[in-house]
């Protein structure tokens, strides 16, 4: 229940810049999702407010404190790591029990019993307390990991990639389950992932990371609606934003290299011909795969449909985004 | 439906790969890998100890080979468990193990805890400390013997000048109190990397991030080491233990080197005694019945406590 800050976080290993000039604000209780591919920094950004790892130039803030020179567990924060870390010559009931065994808090044990009785059901584990933590599958493993993190209530949660080998089912349960927890307790939660269903469900903020440096950091639907380049247009949006050469469709302004069109973008019965290569119907929408002199598009239309491929649908951009050769948006 | 490709490779791959080879069936050709290493064993393992066995119902003596030998049923065996002399050799093997192996766990993970942590050159430490065990134990015992030496020993002189006595005026070897402890710090100083080495491999297979965790939920390093480190490497300490005791409880080499079991018998471990009854009394017959009773002794703890290491594995 803090505001999380970081000013100007740097951090390199070796050659390898992890994090370049990285300035966020996280407000007290948001949840806040970093999306960008492998290497793009999010869990050393993690890494930064939990204090395992220190920012060779900037400053980490939580509720206002400078966190310079304390450690993870005086800055208490959970975290939840990608690679479950539970303990392994542990039972469940003991790896949940041991962030409140902690000689600091001198929890009384039927205390301890009933939060950690509680947090096994919410995440389904209840039946496997008493197995030992190399016993269990990586999904369950994943959830005494979250578990672990649960129990406490820290100032800030940190989730690497907390749902990633959950089967989808548990997936989309966990994630109403998780959301609903930050929701209720109030605390400020920085999530990463790669799943972008996660990112637009649970997110207040999403900070896009591309090679070290933040992008875009704003709410889901900004990014999504405004966003400042095509990596960031591309991290949200399914099917993804087709990105087309400028001046495909007539007219585009001075310095646009490409065209950014999501589904939502591509009005059709109008403008010129394309023709329909491919037909996906995914029961409540269909997508279309459309060449359109001689370039691949996707876009969305009625799930009900009779085109087929070899059909010929007309198109026309409505409201497109432009992006420069840098890749920068043009307003 | 039936022309896949996967189909295709189905049909393309003969039935029954390798079922029979040159009118062998499999277990036959195990058999022939096999058989070789059986015979070895039986050769220089199974077959002397089981006439071992059986010369132990004899007063068999080896140094008299045309004498006629005589069935005595247990006797050798009531001999030796009614001798003082077996009980005495016995207790210097207690404490001569106790010692030991406490020392040089103790010891042993102590410098494996030290050198586990990340600074320069630690990996020629490691290879520096190892120095002693790659040494051959006759070497050691006799350059000790050296060391031990009350005019010219850099180890009494050493003990001299720390504690201000005169280091002429006591004899680590020629002492009844001190040739225990002589044999004992030896063989900690030649063995302790051994437990190093195991120890460390231990602590190397705890992940860091398990300590991050730890850190994370707020776990003292105090509290680390005891909830985490203590009982993950706790297997390795077990075996080390394991190998340290099953080696020296027939310690022998440094012994004779050193001490050879005096002064008087005070070092006179099991393993001296029945070298004594063997190859001085030739009483061969009697030695072989001891032999039998501490590989027994030596079977049977070992198994109690390679059931207790799995249980500790599996926990």
């Amino acid at each position: 229940m803090a505001e999380v800050e970081l000013r100007n976080v740097t951090r390199a290993f070796g050659e390898d810049v992890a994090l370049d000039q990285v300035s966020m604000t996280v407000p007290d209780g948001a949840f806040v999702v970093l999306l960008g591919p492998t290497g793009a920094g999010k869990t050393t950004t993690l890494r930064m407010v939990s204090g395992l790892d220190l920012p060779d130039q900037g400053e980490v803030f939580i509720g206002g404190r400078p966190m310079v020179g304390l450690t993870p567990a005086q800055r208490n924060v959970a975290m939840v790591f990608q690679q479950y870390s539970l303990y392994p010559h542990m039972t469940v009931r003991e790896n949940l029990a041991f962030p409140l065994k902690s000689p600091l808090l001198r929890t009384p044990p039927d205390i301890v019993n009933a939060k950690v009785m509680e947090v096994a059901e919410t995440l389904q584990i209840a039946h496997k307390l008493d197995n030992k933590a190399t016993a269990l599958s990586g999904g369950e493993m994943q959830r005494v990991s979250i578990g672990r993190a649960l129990v406490r209530n820290p100032e800030v949660f940190l989730m690497d990639e907390p749902l990633s080998s959950l089967d989808a089912k548990l997936r989309a349960e966990l994630r109403i389950e998780l959301k609903s927890i930050q929701a209720d307790s109030g605390a400020t939660l920085l999530y990463v992932t790669h799943d972008q269903i996660e990112a637009m469900t649970m997110a207040t903020h999403v900070g896009v990371l591309d090679d070290g440096k933040l992008i875009q950091f704003g709410p889901p639907r900004e990014i999504y609606e405004n966003p400042v380049s095509i990596y960031a247009a591309s991290r949200l949006g399914q099917p993804k934003i087709n990105v087309l050469p400028a001046d495909l469709f007539g007219h585009a302004p001075d310095r646009a290299v490409n065209i950014g069109l999501r589904p939502e973008q591509i009005r059709q019965g109008e403008g010129a011909d394309s023709m329909v290569t491919r037909v996906e119907h995914l029961g409540d929408q269909t997508r279309l795969h459309l060449s359109f002199s001689n370039h691949d598009l996707v876009t969305v239309t009625d799930a009900h449909t009779t085109l087929k491929s070899g059909d010929i649908v007309k198109i026309r951009p409505e409201n497109p985004f432009f992006f420069d050769a840098s890749g920068a948006r043009i307003h | 439906m039936s022309d896949t490709p996967i189909m295709r490779l189905a049909k393309a791959t003969p039935p029954g790969i390798g079922r029979r080879v040159g009118g062998l069936s499999d277990r036959a050709i195990a058999w022939i890998f096999v058989a070789p290493s059986i015979a070895l064993l039986l050769a220089v393992n199974i077959f002397p100890l089981i006439w071992t066995i059986r010369l132990s119902f004899t007063n068999f003596r080896v140094n008299r080979p045309n004498r006629d030998v005589e069935w005595i049923g247990l006797e050798n065996y009531r001999d030796i468990l009614t001798d003082s002399d077996t009980w005495l050799s016995t207790q210097a093997t207690a404490h001569f193990l106790f010692w030991t192996i406490a020392l040089q766990v103790l010891i042993g993970f102590t410098m494996a805890y030290l050198i586990n942590k990340k600074f320069r050159g630690n990996d020629m430490w490691t290879t520096i400390i190892v120095f002693p065990m790659m040494l051959s134990p006759a070497v050691v015992g006799n350059f000790w013997t050296f060391l031990y030496q009350p005019q010219i020993g850099l180890f009494n002189y050493v003990v001299g000048f720390l504690t201000g006595a005169d280091p002429s005026s006591f004899s680590m070897i020629g002492d009844v109190a001190l040739a225990p402890w002589a044999i004992i710090i030896v063989d900690t100083w030649m063995w302790t990397p051994f437990v190093m080495l195991i120890c460390l491999a231990g602590l190397r297979s705890i992940p860091d991030s398990i300590y991050e965790a730890a850190e994370c939920d707020r776990a003292s390093k105090w509290r680390q080491f005891w909830t985490i480190t203590i009982p993950m490497i706790l297997p390795f300490l077990m075996l080390a233990v394991l190998f340290r005791g099953i080696e020296n409880f027939k310690m022998f080499d440094l012994v004779v080197q050193l001490t050879g079991g005096g002064p008087g018998s005070t070092t006179e471990v099991t393993s001296i005694n029945l070298k004594r009854e063997a190859f001085e009394r030739w009483r061969t017959g009697y030695a072989s019945a001891y032999a039998v009773i501490l590989f027994v002794t030596v079977f049977g703890l070992a198994s109690i406590y390679v059931k207790a290491l799995n249980k500790v594995k599996d926990r």
